[in-house]
């Protein structure tokens, strides 16, 4: 969907410098493909292992199953790229969804309520954003704050409940399909290359990156750090909230307890695809094919009826022997 | 290369191999809880389990990571229908949100049994869903038992409080309306207070030790779960007056039945999960074989009290 590898940057450069770096170029596109064959990996295991994983119902429906962790992470992708992290994602998808969801139910036009929705989480994640940059806050805490207030808004506008009851037509939104592909996935697949593209073909992309490799030296090459930070959590923020309409539309429902944990999955799908909490590497490809191997994992665990249990063990233990072999992979082609 | 080469034939030919094992003729039920972290859900399981080995069938037991996890659930729900089960058996984690997942199901033809939580009737209407029968335990019912209970015990007279789950939450609400219901028929016992501890046994103190202070007369404390009721069973102690208050919880948890044996709980009614597991398997392989059911398949209520726990 998504052409991997021609985000590296050398991350100690000035933001000035050409976008490809051409020494930086071979460990990111080893890296990523050797994520990509993980991913092939573990699907050529399921295929072995059970007649349901190999088909084109299965295979689209754990693309569909994928689609809103995908979006989420690339918020992520996103603000670990600039060095930071965001725990308030869930929540905001929570709060967002719940705007939507109130829209909704008040007979407001299909358009204003994405739009309420799309404006709830930009606004989060400004706040975040804002507070990060101009208060001087480590983002940890400031979003980590959010995520408590965000949830606890949500809870509040609802009182505690879930919003439903919408015009038939929303929830096509979820059950759609365009030829044969559900329109959640056709949604993910365009923010994916609208997002590639901003990451890539703009100055914006590419502070994003300068921001992460060496902050101080971006700031002193003349960018206004402070200003591209914020809009890098405002990006979080919105892509959180386009996650919800997904979300929603699936439930035909918008709960104020939705989201939980969404935070620690698409930090998850992020890492699994190479980018480094370090800041100033990372592709968004990565982070499609991060959030593809957990949905892989998770869809093809149930169809081999693997206890719940012994799921997140699973899962669990995949994350961290992704980024192992990441590190090493990274070692390896340093020396 | 040829090492890829010789994996790509072992590949093949186990692929190939699959598909020969893949009609056993075992019909297969998937059992889709709302967690497996919960005592509740373990047992059903275990009911499930049971009637699944008795009858020859294969059953898959999957659940959420989270109880309210709407969303997992329904991807649960959509991967098992790829594994071609024959029959769902769900506890829904949400009554609206689930019958998103259940159109899918009803897509692709499999039959529906729904355990324990009901699905709110007009969103599987709207949505057209049809489901084959309810196996549960009627809360109503539930209440109604601690309310009469209570009327007998007290002869009549009591000044009762009520702690709630939380508000707007369909269990709760019937288990209240039962009770309240069954208290109305004796005019000399008076309901004196009535706050939701939203399910949580430290809220069920705090709401309860409030209560005491605001109404000292209180003789009877009815809970809607036994969570409330362990709260409002420490609050008594608090204030020196274990033995004086009854205490009715709801649930049968262990701790609740401890609490009864020691005096400090009076009764609470039980619900059989285990039995709704094994209902709900034996539902599934009856529909499966083309049978009708009723609407609702009631299960088993029982008041426990230190009589019956001799």
């Amino acid at each position: 969907m998504v052409a991997p590898g021609t985000a590296r940057r050398e991350t100690e450069s000035p933001p000035t410098a050409p976008v490809r770096a051409a020494r930086g170029q071979l460990p990111m596109r080893a890296r990523q493909f050797g994520t990509l064959i993980g991913l092939v990996a573990l699907s050529g295991v399921l295929w072995i292992l059970t007649p349901h994983f190999l088909t084109l119902s299965n295979l689209l429906n754990v693309a569909e199953q994928t689609s809103i962790n995908a979006i989420v992470a690339v918020g992520m992708t996103f603000v670990i790229l600039s060095g930071g992290i965001d725990l308030s994602v869930g929540s905001i998808v929570a709060v967002s969804g719940v705007a939507l969801g109130m829209a909704l139910r008040d007979e407001q036009p299909l358009a204003l309520a994405l739009l309420a929705a799309l404006v709830t989480g930009s606004i989060c994640g400004l706040l975040n954003g804002l507070l990060v940059s101009f208060g001087n806050l480590p983002p940890f805490i400031v979003t980590l704050g959010m995520m408590s207030i965000a949830r606890g808004a949500a809870l509040l506008i609802t009182e505690g409940r879930p919003v439903s009851g919408f015009q038939p037509s929303f929830r096509l939104l979820a059950t759609g399909r365009i030829g044969f592909i559900p329109a959640p996935v056709v949604a993910t697949a365009i923010v994916y290359i609208a997002a590639h593209f901003v990451l890539t073909r703009t100055t914006f992309g590419r502070y994003v990156y300068a921001i992460g490799g060496n902050e101080e030296a971006t700031r002193l090459s003349g960018v206004a750090v402070r200003f591209h930070k914020t809009m890098i959590y405002a990006v979080s923020g919105l892509m959180s909230a386009a996650a919800a309409i997904i979300l929603t539309a699936r439930l035909n429902s918008a709960q104020p307890i939705a989201g939980m944990m969404y935070e620690l999955d698409a930090i998850a799908a992020t890492v699994i695809g190479g980018t480094s909490l370090m800041g100033g590497e990372g592709t968004l490809g990565g982070t499609l094919v991060g959030a593809l191997i957990m949905g892989v994992l998770r869809n093809g665990l149930n169809l081999l009826g693997v206890s719940s249990f012994l799921q997140q063990i699973v899962i669990g233990a995949v994350i961290v022997v992704a980024v192992l072999l990441d590190t090493v992979l990274k070692r390896k082609h340093r020396t | 290369m040829k090492r890829a080469l010789a994996l790509v034939c072992v590949l093949l030919c186990v692929g190939c191999n699959r598909e020969a094992a893949k009609s056993s003729g075992k019909p297969t039920v998937a059992l889709v809880l709302k967690t497996l972290n919960h005592p509740f859900f373990v047992d059903m399981r275990r009911g499930a389990q049971e009637a699944a080995d008795r009858l020859g069938v294969a059953l898959q037991v999957q659940a959420a990571e989270r109880e309210i996890d709407v969303e997992k659930q329904m991807q649960i729900v959509e991967n098992m229908i790829q594994t071609g089960v024959q029959a769902l058996c769900i506890t829904p984690s949400g009554s609206r949100e689930i019958v998103s997942a259940l159109v899918k199901a009803r897509d692709a033809k499999v039959p529906i049994v729904v355990v324990d939580t009901r699905v709110d009737a007009k969103a599987a209407a709207d949505a057209g869903v049809h489901t084959e029968t309810f196996v549960g335990s009627d809360n109503y019912q539930g209440g109604k038992l601690a309310g009469d209970y209570l009327v007998k015990v007290s002869g009549g007279r009591a000044r009762v409080a009520i702690l709630e789950g939380i508000p707007g939450h369909e269990t709760g609400d019937s288990r209240l309306r039962g009770f309240r219901d069954a208290v109305g028929s004796a005019p000399s016992i008076a309901i004196v207070a009535s706050q939701p501890a939203n399910w949580e046994r430290d809220q069920g103190f705090n709401v309860f030790q409030n209560m005491l202070q605001a109404h000292s007369d209180i003789d009877t404390v009815f809970a809607c779960s036994d969570l409330m009721a362990l709260g409002a069973v420490e609050a008594i102690r608090a204030a020196g007056k274990t033995g004086k208050i009854r205490v009715i919880g709801f649930d049968a948890l262990e701790d609740a039945k401890k609490a009864i044996a020691a005096g400090a709980m009076d009764a609470s009614v039980a619900q059989f999960p285990a039995e709704m597991g094994r209902v709900a398997v034996e539902s599934a392989v009856k529909v499966i074989h083309g049978e009708k059911l009723p609407a609702d398949i009631n299960v088993k209520l029982e008041l426990v009290t230190r009589d019956a726990l001799k």
